[in-house]
């Protein structure tokens, strides 16, 4: 029978403290955990509680379970507000919340919670040392919204060919998402692939609809050439342009 | 004493004592209360009430006085008496079975230690009188006797008694109408679809009477009448006799009142739509009797999301903001004229389209597939049609997903819309090894329905497989002694990403070996190998309409055999090479769930061919038809002759197969789904004198499960009968089945979908052409069991009943049963 296991099964909660205490300290999370579980209880209300209490999330966040360390310590910051760890037990409860953040592709709940919880943050710690990080954290989770709503917008226009609508869709999508997120990193793009949606939609109109459309997609041109005059989808664009206006010159005669 | 309320004395509030009967501490009561020693209270007044009502809602008390003891100068004494509720002991249910009781206790939550007040007795008692009312036993009566228990324990307990006597079911002897000429009696009991007349001919639905069906009934009869034209037809009365023989008799009286007819029918506010288009939905006429419930319908089915009523046909082209009011407008001699109020509203286009809820489904996967897009104009069918089609895509669980209708604005007509997906697992493995065909049997299967290939070495990824994209990749390894076979296939649904063209391939590999006597094992020397790929393309269509698709494959098969010599084969050292393009149309709008469809049909129909190689060769298989027509397959020369014939006659393997297949699902009430099946397949050759091939034929009879299949043999399905047992022993040339299957689900829950089902079915096969006739089938009749679980697929049982003889039998076959697994029927 191993020290850890002899403990495992002992009555006394000060040995379970003791080995877990130094599992911890060795690195054994796992380990330590499953001795810290048992003994939460024992220990409520007791001074040692707040050490305990710490390692206890920590050893969540240390094994990887984020959804049980963004709650422990959560915990730890509202019971122990006082505490010199409040801070960072606060700031690894948002860290925690990031790490569950999925890939952009999927849905995002996690992601706008950890966005929320990093604000309460910074609000609640103004002078916090993580402050850095904790923003780095918000931007990152901000452009992964940003991508997800991009991506999704330049799929219309992807699969556009099968269905002239998407187009429409393409468009669509890309005024919400430049109205939702104004300072996009995506800008650009965003407003290089509208043009190209509403071209696309311009010169494979049919006759009734395509002055109003070759007008609009020329109005998009405008307003793509005048914010990223250096665009390296310049030509692309400038060549677009000069279809369009020949097009519709050629509607006018 | 009568002191005025409002004269009430200002005291300080002294000692409280508690005293009664009761088991709390003095101090617990006290602090309960409220009343707090030295506090100024008035007496009479709100605090000593207040007192009492807190004391009553804590429900442990039988008996509650606050008495003023004393007052010594502006000091008050107080004293409660309570006396506490007794707490339950023990229940005895007398009058049901003992095995009911325990259900019993549990609904009304009688457990040990419960308090015992007289709501508890009022709600049991009403509970189970309705309870057994319900199921008509109308003359139910419970009692409910408490007696205390006496014993050294302190508290006050009781035990409960209850009597319930359900007497006999009550039967509706008759049910007699006054004051009906218009409509008969019978028509009248026949639209009461709770209550019914005993009559012993019935047998789905019992006679009884239960009060709240009873008057839901009444209502179908006022409904009756006013699907007549009968307008202010009403009940005056009814009543309900008691007889002596446990039943009852129903009198129903009522006032007919006069027959009414549409008169004009106008329209107001309708700019989107004419008066003639709105006519020829609505298809009611001036002069036609009144129709009330009818009139509803046209302008509101609540029952189908998809009727053809007038709110869908606005709702259907973007108005979601409409409304539609029907208004009497007069009435004069019975002729009503009706104006539709319609209130168009701006039509709504969709703003922002979201999913939520595809935590593995990456987000192209499925927006590809929605059919309400940003900027679009709002249909009501768009958003049911992109409902089933999520569900058809086989990674959410089809009963759980909704369109939520988010931030709708009539202002400017736009919404935002929202569909909530429910992942569910679409993977399944497939471990098994078990003892069989001589030995041992080892299966490894794995099937992943929503793989993502480009993840494939990323680490991370693997949770526990890549998942996310809407691949399908699936990995089977077979092998015991006698044979192997390896296979894999992979499938895209959007090859590119760009557009809905589905590639799909798959690599397989079969050895199989002959058995030796001698060494009771397998014989490594006398091999038999196939080797296939194919490769397939499917493109969603949109002409004629956007359930279409057209699917293309080419497949290569090389068969290759060394001292295979079998019945099958007479060349035993030899090859075959099967080159073959399949081309196939199908239409699928079955709905929503794929393993539970309720709705629409599935049919379709493909060639699969190979090249005319008789035409371009100079080969002259006349005269080697001929040759070995006159050969006698009992000499060993001529054996061999034969061998090399028919080596040269399936170097390359010449044919057409042509098949096709239908499935329509009628949804016939609720859940209730008739599944109507027809299926045909022909398999010729080109150059008859090449013969028809041994490969690729049909064998029918028996779960139509494929084995693995050493000669592109398709097993058909048809319950009641042995597997394969109704083709010839090479198999058929041509087969035709028909099956009607009636299937109910049990269950539809996310963790397991069962459904029961009943079926008749017929089918046959055919050697040659010229025997074809599709009405000699062999018929069977069954039962079944489908269970369907997300990580082990369709599992299934039927026992079918074959009322035909098997070949060269005269009995007909009976029963057989048989195990699913996997496979759809």
């Amino acid at each position: 029978c191993s020290e850890y296991q002899k403990a495992l099964k002992s009555e006394d909660i000060a040995v379970k403290f003791k080995l877990g205490t130094e599992l911890y300290d060795a690195g054994k999370y796992g380990k330590a955990n499953r001795l810290f579980a048992q003994i939460v209880p024992g220990y409520r209300g007791k001074p040692q509680a707040e050490k305990l209490m710490f390692m206890y999330s920590n050893s969540f966040y240390m094994m990887k379970d984020y959804y049980l360390a963004a709650y422990q310590f959560e915990r730890f910051e509202d019971a122990y507000s006082n505490s010199e760890k409040a801070e960072e037990a606060l700031f690894l409860s948002t860290k925690s919340y990031y790490n569950l953040s999925p890939v952009y592709s999927k849905e995002q709940k996690e992601t706008k919670e950890a966005i929320e919880k990093l604000q309460l943050f910074i609000n609640k710690y103004p002078e916090s040392q993580y402050l850095a990080e904790a923003n780095s954290m918000i931007k990152e989770l901000d452009y992964k919204l940003e991508k997800k709503a991009f991506e999704i917008a330049k799929q219309y226009n992807k699969i556009a060919n099968f269905e002239s609508a998407d187009y429409e869709a393409s468009i669509k999508s890309f005024d919400l998402f430049l109205l939702e997120y104004p300072g996009t990193t995506f800008r650009e793009e965003a407003m290089y692939y509208r043009l190209d949606s509403a071209y696309n939609l311009a010169v494979n109109s049919i006759k009734s609809k395509k002055e109003g459309r070759l007008n609009s997609a020329i109005t998009y041109y405008k307003s793509f050439a005048k914010a990223y005059p250096n665009s390296k989808h310049k030509e692309t664009a400038d060549a677009m342009n000069a279809e369009l206006t020949a097009q519709l010159s050629q509607l006018s005669i | 004493q009568d002191i005025e309320f409002n004269n009430g004395k200002k005291y300080v509030l002294g000692d409280i004592t508690v005293t009664g009967n009761t088991t709390f501490s003095p101090q617990t009561v006290v602090t309960y209360s409220g009343l707090r020693k030295g506090e100024e209270i008035t007496i009479p007044g709100e605090t000593i009430s207040n007192a009492l009502k807190k004391l009553w809602k804590s429900n442990l008390f039988s008996s509650i006085d606050i008495y003023l003891v004393k007052t010594e100068g502006d000091t008050a004494y107080l004293e409660i008496v309570l006396v506490d509720l007794p707490e339950l002991n023990e229940v005895t249910i007398k009058g049901v079975k003992k095995s009911k009781t325990e259900t019993l206790i549990k609904d009304n939550k009688l457990t040990k230690g419960v308090k015992v007040t007289q709501n508890l007795l009022a709600t049991t008692q009403n509970y189970l009188t309705n309870k057994y009312r319900k199921e008509g036993f109308y003359n139910t009566k419970v009692t409910i006797n408490t007696t205390e228990v006496v014993d050294s324990i302190q508290k006050s307990r009781v035990n409960m008694i209850i009597n319930i006597d359900k007497e006999n079911k009550v039967k509706v002897e008759k049910i007699a109408f006054n004051g009906n000429d218009k409509i008969s009696d019978k028509k009248l009991r026949k639209a009461m679809k709770n209550t019914k007349q005993k009559n012993p001919i019935r047998l789905l639905k019992r006679s009884k009477y239960i009060k709240d069906d009873y008057k839901e009934d009444l209502v179908s009869i006022i409904d009756k009448y006013k699907e007549n034209g009968y307008r202010d037809a009403r009940i005056i009365s009814d009543s309900i006799i008691t007889n002596n023989d446990n039943t009852i008799s129903i009198n129903i009286n009522l006032e007919e009142g006069e027959k009414y007819t549409f008169g004009k029918i106008t329209f107001v506010g309708n700019s989107v739509y004419t008066d003639q288009q709105l006519n020829s939905v609505l298809r009611i006429k001036e002069g036609e009797t009144y129709n009330g419930v009818e009139l509803k319908k046209r302008i509101a089915d609540d029952s189908k999301p998809d009727a053809d009523d007038l709110t869908n046909l606005y709702q259907n082209s973007g108005y979601l903001f409409s409304s539609i009011n029907p208004v009497e407008v007069s009435a004069d001699g019975n002729v009503i004229d009706m104006e539709i109020r319609i209130s168009e509203g701006k039509p709504a286009y969709f703003n922002n389209v979201t999913v939520v809820g595809n935590d593995k489904t990456n987000d192209h996967v499925i927006y590809r597939e929605l059919r309400t897009r940003p900027g679009q104009l709002y249909s009501k069918l768009d958003v049911i049609r992109t409902i089933r089609e999520l569900g058809q895509l086989g990674f959410f669980d089809a009963q759980l997903l909704t369109p939520n209708f988010k931030n709708p604005n009539p202002n400017d007509g736009t919404l935002d819309m929202e569909y909530s997906v429910v992942e569910r697992g679409a993977s399944q493995i497939e471990l098994q090894g078990g003892y069989g065909g001589g030995g041992f049997i080892g299966t490894l299967g794995l099937s992943f329905n929503n793989f993502a290939i480009k993840d494939i070495f990323k680490k991370e990824a693997y949770k526990p497989v890549p998942s996310g994209d809407g691949q399908s990749l699936a990995l089977r390894l077979q092998a015991s002694r006698f044979y192997q076979t390896y296979s894999f296939s992979f499938t895209e649904p959007w090859l590119g990403g760009k557009r809905p063209v589905q590639l799909s391939t798959s690599l397989s590999h079969t050895k199989q070996f002959l058995y030796n006597p001698i060494t009771r094992d397998a014989d490594k020397s006398k091999r038999f190998n196939i080797t296939g790929i194919s490769v397939g393309l499917a493109k969603r269509l949109s002409v004629p309409d956007d359930y279409f698709t057209l699917s293309q494959a080419v497949s290569f098969q090389h068969y290759n055999l060394k001292n295979y010599n079998t019945g099958l084969f007479t060349f035993g050292n030899g090859y075959s090479n099967n080159l073959s393009y399949t081309i196939g149309l199908s239409r699928n709008n079955t709905f929503t769930d794929p393993i539970y469809p309720m709705g629409g049909s599935n049919f379709s129909v493909s060639a699969k061919l190979s090249l005319p190689y008789s035409l371009l060769n100079s080969i002259d298989y006349k005269a080697l038809n001929e040759e070995r027509d006159a050969l006698d397959p009992t000499d060993t020369d001529d054996f061999k002759r034969m061998g090399e014939i028919d080596q040269e006659r399936y170097k390359w393997l010449e044919f057409y197969k042509v098949k096709f297949k239908a499935d329509w699902y009628t949804r016939i009430v609720d859940k209730l789904v008739i599944k109507s099946g027809l299926e045909f397949g022909f398999l010729g050759a080109y150059n008859n004198d090449r013969g028809v091939i041994p490969f690729e034929r049909f064998f029918v009879g028996g779960d139509g499960l494929g084995n693995y299949s050493l000669d592109g043999r398709e097993s058909i399905a048809l319950r009641g009968y042995p597997n394969q047992s109704l083709s010839s022993q090479d198999g058929g040339t041509i087969y035709n089945k028909f099956s009607l299957e009636l299937r109910y689900p049990i269950t539809l829950g996310q963790s397991a979908k069962i459904y029961a089902l009943g079926f008749i079915e017929g089918g046959a096969s055919f050697d040659n052409f010229r025997d074809y006739n599709p009405f000699t089938i062999n018929r069977s009749a069954g039962l079944g069991l489908r269970i369907f679980m997300p990580a082990f697929g369709l599992l299934g049982i039927d026992f079918g009943h074959g009322f035909d003889a098997l070949p060269g039998q005269t009995v007909k076959n009976g029963w057989e049963t048989h195990f699913i697994i996997g496979q759809q029927f």
